[in-house]
């Protein structure tokens, strides 16, 4: 498999903050990869810097080959890349269709193209029964599937999911789990910001960990949950022995 | 309402508007009916990048100012026709926009609305100083002609009519053909949130800057016709920000990104500003103290305007059908 | 041409602390309630009426009458955040913009249909009397203005450093969650806030009288001169409001002397166009929300 993905060296400072140092990793094509740490660690920051919302301090994010640092964020979803925000941000006045619209002219610039790549992406999320409802109107995990259906209207080959789960109920989170499997089912290549260790464990075959803007570990689930330096960052150093 | 249904009601519309002066023939009343079109073109010209892509500017007084000054220096200098001059004043006001975009749009919410003011006001006082160029603050005359359409004068108020009539039907065939499109979408979203519009492609910054020229280019021909029709210009008449104020108020108060939402607060506006006006007599501060009357009550009970709450009145029964 | 920059110099300090008044009123309620205060210019022209009226007709010295402008537009700014403001607070840009903008509107043409709009002025013992000094011309009212202006702004510093309810002001402009956790009722808080922001305008409205006309349109240019000197010194920080008002008035009168002198408000835009050309990115960050 190529690489979708290619992050090396990154860093970001806020004043004297390191909010994110030295980090690279690499999204094979067709993987889903989770970035997880403790609050605080650079995860968002570091979705930030991909997107192209933050201009990095060093380092280059190199995407299907070619260097996308320094583009704006809308040429980096030109690009193919599409991200989900932590706080959804729907444009709250329009119907849940016209969202997804917005979404899908990147591709289609002719409304009636547009309506019907737009109306795919909503059943894909579940959401058709909601269409004409305004988007301010929608339950959390109905605004979540709304982001992800905006995404994916503009027809990425990378899917940046910005903690998709958070205030989700259980059965909620299975179904957000569940959905993030059919995303990968469909050959996306998805790299996934996420706090819920059993949503991660369940969607990704590969992790990065961060702490402290570092990269701390890397590897398959079950290695990386048992590796000390990760439990420590978690549980604190009592725990790891 | 559906697409053919609204056309068909926009066509009847028109058709009335235009049967209009075969009735009112009263000076008065025709007077009346040309500042409720007038500033309906300049409120839907606002709504552009007010009410869709929610940019509260502040300082279109400026585009209408330069359509004046650019259509009567051509005039009065070089005896161009103000029709032609009408499409140089847009030119101008467009091209303008785009240094006043430049300093405007790297503001957000109110510093962006303070920032538009500035610089309208600040045109202003350059036109003020300029008094070899273009008449300084004593402002000109404009050469009556009697009955020339040539030269967009008429014998009697009818002709405006039609002219003020044409540019709020051109402002609302824009504005119905950019809700419809792509960039439509767009106006609403980078108005609701800009990252997450730029996160789905969407150029934000060239969004704007289009917007901002189509608006100003509509507001700049309003400013043409308007000292066509009171026969005079100064910098303190065309650039006051009392126009920057309609502009936005019949808007606010009509609906925001709504296509007739401009029209109706107009028409509710100057109505209610008539009626004051031959009740009081012209008294300094009353028109504005009741539009500021308006204006709060409709932020404090209904933000979305008239027609914006119609509006949420349908689609909520339209969300209820869909759900059964 | 040393002596008149000089004297130019002065000049602007001594106008740049009324503004200073302004300024820090309008950051004020930037920095705690998130509303720029269109209106704020206008209630300085109220204080300016006040004071009017008060010398008037029972003859109070305008300086003095700040006893009662003060205390009044505080009682103004806690009413207006109670039955206007707090209605307006979480919408959308267009309420929160307009409510205040309609207020300054409301405020104003009431003024012009009550009071007309002719330029009145008050006599006062010291309006002409002037202090020279090393070939400088200090004028007594606008030296009065500049050291109650300066003194009140001390008293506003001390007031959100040392009390538990400035440092509650303070805690909840820099962050609305944290303040909440600590249990600060915000409603309280946005009110004092408003209410001593008024006060300010009012005492700057006061302080005026003795040396300028008071009519309707008075409060524009001030609050003007507030949006530029907030952008400049960041909004919702107190001392950096002060700062740039002493530089704008600098500015301003600066401009007057070398480019004419009905230049003043030209002045002030090109500050403001400038401020927002130079620096881009850090206003933005801080209008954002």
């Amino acid at each position: 498999m190529a690489d979708a993905l290619v992050v090396s060296s990154l860093a970001k400072r806020f004043g004297g903050l390191a909010a994110v140092q030295d980090v690279s990793f690499t999204v094979r094509e067709g993987e889903t990869l989770a970035l997880i740490g403790p609050n605080g660690a650079g995860k968002t920051t570091a979705f930030n810097l991909i997107t192209g919302f933050y201009r990095p301090d060093a380092g280059s994010v190199r995407a299907f080959g070619s260097e996308i640092v320094g583009l704006r964020p809308y040429q980096v979803c030109a690009r193919g890349l599409a991200r989900t925000f932590q706080v959804a941000k729907p444009f709250g006045e329009m119907t849940v269709l016209d969202n997804v619209m917005t979404g899908a002219f990147l591709r289609d610039p002719a409304p009636e193209a547009a309506r019907s790549k737009a109306r795919e992406a909503i059943d894909f999320v579940g959401l058709s029964a909601r269409e004409r409802t305004t988007a301010r109107d929608l339950t959390t995990i109905d605004q979540r599937r709304l982001e992800m259906a905006r995404a994916l209207a503009t027809q990425p080959k990378v899917l940046l999911l910005d903690e998709v789960m958070a205030g989700l109920n259980p059965a909620e989170v299975d179904q957000a789990v569940s959905l993030v499997h059919k995303l990968a089912g469909r050959g996306l290549t998805i790299v996934i910001v996420e706090h819920l260790m059993r949503a991660v464990m369940a969607v990704a075959k590969h992790i990065v960990v961060l702490d402290h803007g570092q990269k701390i570990a890397e590897g398959a689930p079950d290695d990386v949950v048992r590796d000390p330096e990760v439990i420590r960052a978690y549980l604190g150093s009592s725990y790891a022995r | 309402m559906a697409i053919p249904v609204r056309i068909g009601v926009a066509a009847a519309g028109a058709i009335l508007a235009a049967a209009l002066p075969l009735v009112v023939k009263s000076p008065f009343a025709l007077d009346v009916l040309i500042r409720i079109l007038l500033f309906a073109a300049i409120g839907t010209a606002w709504n552009l990048l007010g009410g869709y892509a929610k940019q509260f500017s502040l300082g279109h007084s400026a585009f209408f100012g330069l359509g004046a000054y650019t259509s009567t220096l051509l005039q009065i200098d070089l005896g161009v026709s103000p029709w032609i001059g009408m499409l140089a004043g847009g030119v101008v006001a467009a091209l303008a926009s785009l240094p006043i975009g430049w300093l405007c749009f790297r503001l957000r919410g109110p510093y962006f609305t303070i920032a538009t003011i500035a610089t309208a006001q600040m045109l202003m006082l350059v036109f003020l100083k300029l008094r070899d160029f273009a008449w300084g603050a004593e402002g000109t005359t404009i050469p009556n002609l009697g009955s020339a359409p040539l030269m967009m004068q008429f014998a009697g108020k009818a002709g405006y009519y039609y002219v003020t009539l044409a540019l709020l039907l051109l402002g609302l065939a824009v504005t119905a053909w950019i809700e419809r499109s792509r960039i439509g979408y767009y106006l609403v979203a980078l108005g609701e949130e800009q990252d997450a519009a730029e996160a789905i492609g969407i150029n934000v910054p060239q969004v704007k800057r289009r917007i901002f020229m189509i608006s100003a280019f509509l507001t700049a021909m309003a400013g043409t016709f308007y000292v066509q029709y009171i026969y005079f210009i100064d910098p303190q008449t065309v650039f006051n920000f009392s126009i920057s104020i309609e502009a936005a108020l019949v808007s606010i108060v009509g609906g925001v990104g709504t296509l007739f939402g401009p029209l109706v607060g107009a028409v509710l506006l100057e109505t209610t500003s008539t009626l004051l006006q031959s009740r009081l007599g012209s008294i300094a501060g009353v028109q504005l103290t009741t539009y500021s009357l308006i204006l709060m009550a409709v932020i404090l009970w209904r933000p979305t305007g008239i027609l914006g709450y119609f509006a949420e009145l349908v689609a909520r029964r339209r969300a209820k059908r869909a759900e059964r | 041409m040393v002596e008149i920059v000089a004297q130019a110099v002065i000049n602007g300090l001594l106008i740049g602390g009324i503004y200073a008044l302004v300024s820090i009123g309008v950051t004020l309620i930037f920095g705690v309630v998130k509303i720029v205060n269109f209106a704020q210019g206008e209630f300085v022209m109220l204080g300016m009426y006040m004071s009017y009226f008060l010398g008037t007709g029972l003859g109070v010295d305008p300086i003095v009458s700040l006893v009662v402008t003060m205390p009044v537009l505080f009682v103004a700014g806690v009413l207006i955040q109670h039955f206007l403001i707090r209605r307006v607070l979480g919408q959308n840009d267009l309420p929160q913009i307009f409510l205040t903008f309609a207020l300054s509107l409301l405020i104003l043409n009431v003024s012009l249909m009550a009071f007309t709009a002719n330029y009145r002025t008050l006599h006062t013992p010291y309006s002409e009397e002037a202090l020279h000094f090393a070939g400088l011309y200090i004028p007594v009212a606008k030296l009065i203005a500049f050291v109650v202006a300066m003194a009140l702004s001390g008293v506003l510093w001390a007031f959100l450093h040392a009390t538990d309810l400035g440092k509650a002001m303070r805690a909840a402009s820099q962050n609305r969650e944290v303040a909440q956790l600590m249990g600060i009722n915000p409603n309280r808080v946005f009110a004092v806030a408003l209410g001593i922001a008024l006060a300010l305008a009012g005492a700057a409205g006061s302080l005026l009288m003795p040396f300028y006309a008071a009519y309707p349109m008075v409060g524009q240019v001030f609050v003007l001169m507030a949006f530029v000197a907030v952008v400049l010194g960041t909004l919702g920080n107190v001392i950096g409001a002060l700062v740039a008002s002493l530089l704008m008035g600098v500015a301003e009168s600066l401009g007057i002397q070398f480019i004419g002198a009905d230049s003043g408000l030209i002045v002030v835009f090109l500050l403001l166009l400038a401020t927002l050309a130079l620096r881009p990115r850090g206003l933005a960050a801080g209008v954002q929300r």
